[in-house]
């Protein structure tokens, strides 16, 4: 279990989050990393892909509250977040696998930190249980399509 | 010219899919007359072994509805897949799971515990459970295998056409059957209904105003709806936006609200995210204490919004510790 390295998806907004910074250094120190314009893009069904994909956990950056270029995008991405933490719990996946907060840092020193922040506290929790979203199809089933 | 062989099976289903074939009504004379029906197990009586001597492709059309859930279930599908040239999903339980499918919700170890020990009419002393094989008096009884999940008919075998729905409508129905037997089929894989959401075509969508704003979500069943008014402008959870169009606003022509059997539009693959995405934009809610408050109004979210689709949605089942 010492070797388990929790993977994590950190999306972030360019307008508040290292925005002063060359993308490509700031990159280098954090893995999975996704800067884009705006959180209200992201999409519920891109919080579900991530965890099929295969992260144990997903980290929002947005804009403080009431500071977002586009009105009001980051308070959707909190209404989102919300929303599907209640229905990753009804599925056996703690809520705590995804987290957003709103703020700011330029610089973006607080990006790694928060990751890894994060990162630790999956680490706690373990992997994501086996036994779904992953594994579609049985075996045999696939073998068997279209009477192969 | 021999007329075109269809067959019409259920696989896990309730029935209400053979139904709709039924209320056809007179038309289904007519197509009676134009084909040859060899299997129709809810209606007549044949034989699963006509069905094996027959040969390879010789049934034109195939419609199988119902979800897969044993071992049974998917040698028939398989059996059908071999003998049809074509397989129609027929349904929203062989389209996309179904309300059986909400069964991923929980285990198989979970539902065999409820059913044949702790359910307080169950009355089972001696701890007996469904084997896939046992011995009585010598001689070897066999069951059908209970999978650990329910699958959706193309997790099991190809399937060329698609027809959701729960169930489909007598006039979809007409459409499916008439365009194989005139030679009028869209591309494989379609899904025989429209690709636009229902809100499309709901009457209910002149009534909606500019910005639906809601600070509380309310039960179909707490409120008196207004029968001429947008049900999401109502604080009433509405899966029109997500879901797609063809079933004729069955439901809201009663004054409930969509609950999402058409599954999600063209080329969305969940539509339960779809419609939270959706659904996050009209909550008037700002503070953690308000989202919070207001989401968890919203009582069971994924029993709600995949109704119909558990296992072809991105969620699939509960995970469990293995």
């Amino acid at each position: 279990m010492s070797e388990y390295k929790p993977k994590l998806v950190c999306f972030s907004c360019k307008f508040s989050w290292g925005y002063l910074r060359d993308e490509d250094t700031l990159s280098s120190k954090i893995d999975n990393w996704m800067p884009l314009i705006c959180t209200g893009k992201i999409d519920a069904t891109h919080m579900l892909e991530a965890f099929k994909a295969g992260a144990d956990g997903i980290l929002i950056l947005g804009c403080p509250e009431g500071d977002c270029h586009y009105q009001d995008g980051n308070y959707e991405a909190k209404k989102r977040v919300y929303l599907v933490r209640r229905l990753l719990e009804s599925v056996g996946i703690e809520k705590e696998r995804i987290r957003i907060e709103l703020s700011r840092d330029p610089e973006g020193n607080r990006i790694p930190r928060l990751v890894e922040e994060m990162r630790q506290e999956l680490a706690k929790l373990g992997p994501l249980k086996k036994g779904s979203m992953i594994e579609k199809k049985p075996k045999e089933t696939i073998k068997a399509r279209g009477g192969k | 010219m021999a007329k075109p062989k269809i067959a019409i099976c259920w696989l896990g289903s309730c029935g209400g899919c053979d139904e709709a074939v039924v209320d056809m009504n007179e038309v289904l004379l007519r197509v009676a007359a134009a084909v040859d029906i060899i299997l129709w197990p809810v209606a007549m009586d044949f034989k699963y072994d006509s069905l094996k001597g027959m040969k390879n492709g010789e049934i034109a059309l195939s419609l199988v509805n119902g979800h897969v859930r044993n071992s049974e279930q998917e040698e028939i599908a398989k059996l059908l897949r071999e003998k049809s040239q074509l397989i129609l999903a027929f349904g929203s339980c062989a389209c996309l799971g179904g309300t059986p499918g909400l069964a991923n919700l929980t285990t198989k170890e979970d539902i065999f515990s409820w059913v044949y020990r702790d359910a307080p009419t169950v009355v089972n002393p001696n701890g007996n459970y469904p084997q896939t094989t046992s011995s009585v008096n010598g001689k070897v009884l066999t069951l059908p295998e209970f999978y650990d999940r329910v699958y959706a008919l193309n997790d099991v075998i190809d399937v060329d056409y698609y027809l959701p729905g729960c169930p489909p409508p007598p006039y979809s129905v007409m459409y499916a059957v008439s365009a194989v037997l005139e030679d009028k089929l869209p591309p494989k894989g379609s899904i025989l209904a429209p690709h636009r959401a229902l809100c499309d075509s709901c009457k209910r969508n002149q009534s909606k105003p500019d910005k639906i704003s809601i600070k509380e979500i309310r039960r179909i069943h707490e409120v008196e709806a207004d029968p001429d008014t947008c049900f999401l402008a109502q604080g009433i959870i509405c899966l029109g936006p997500a879901t797609r169009d063809g079933c004729g606003e069955a439901c809201m022509s009663i004054n409930m609200p969509c609950r999402g059997c058409f599954g999600p539009v063209e080329g969305v693959e969940d539509s339960g995210a779809k419609f939270i995405s959706a659904m996050a934009s009209i909550l008037d809610a700002e503070s953690d204490e308000e989202v919070a408050t207001v989401v968890n109004q919203f009582v069971d979210p994924v029993g709600y919004l995949y109704r119909f689709s558990v296992p072809a949605s991105m969620l699939q089942k509960k995970r469990v510790e293995k």
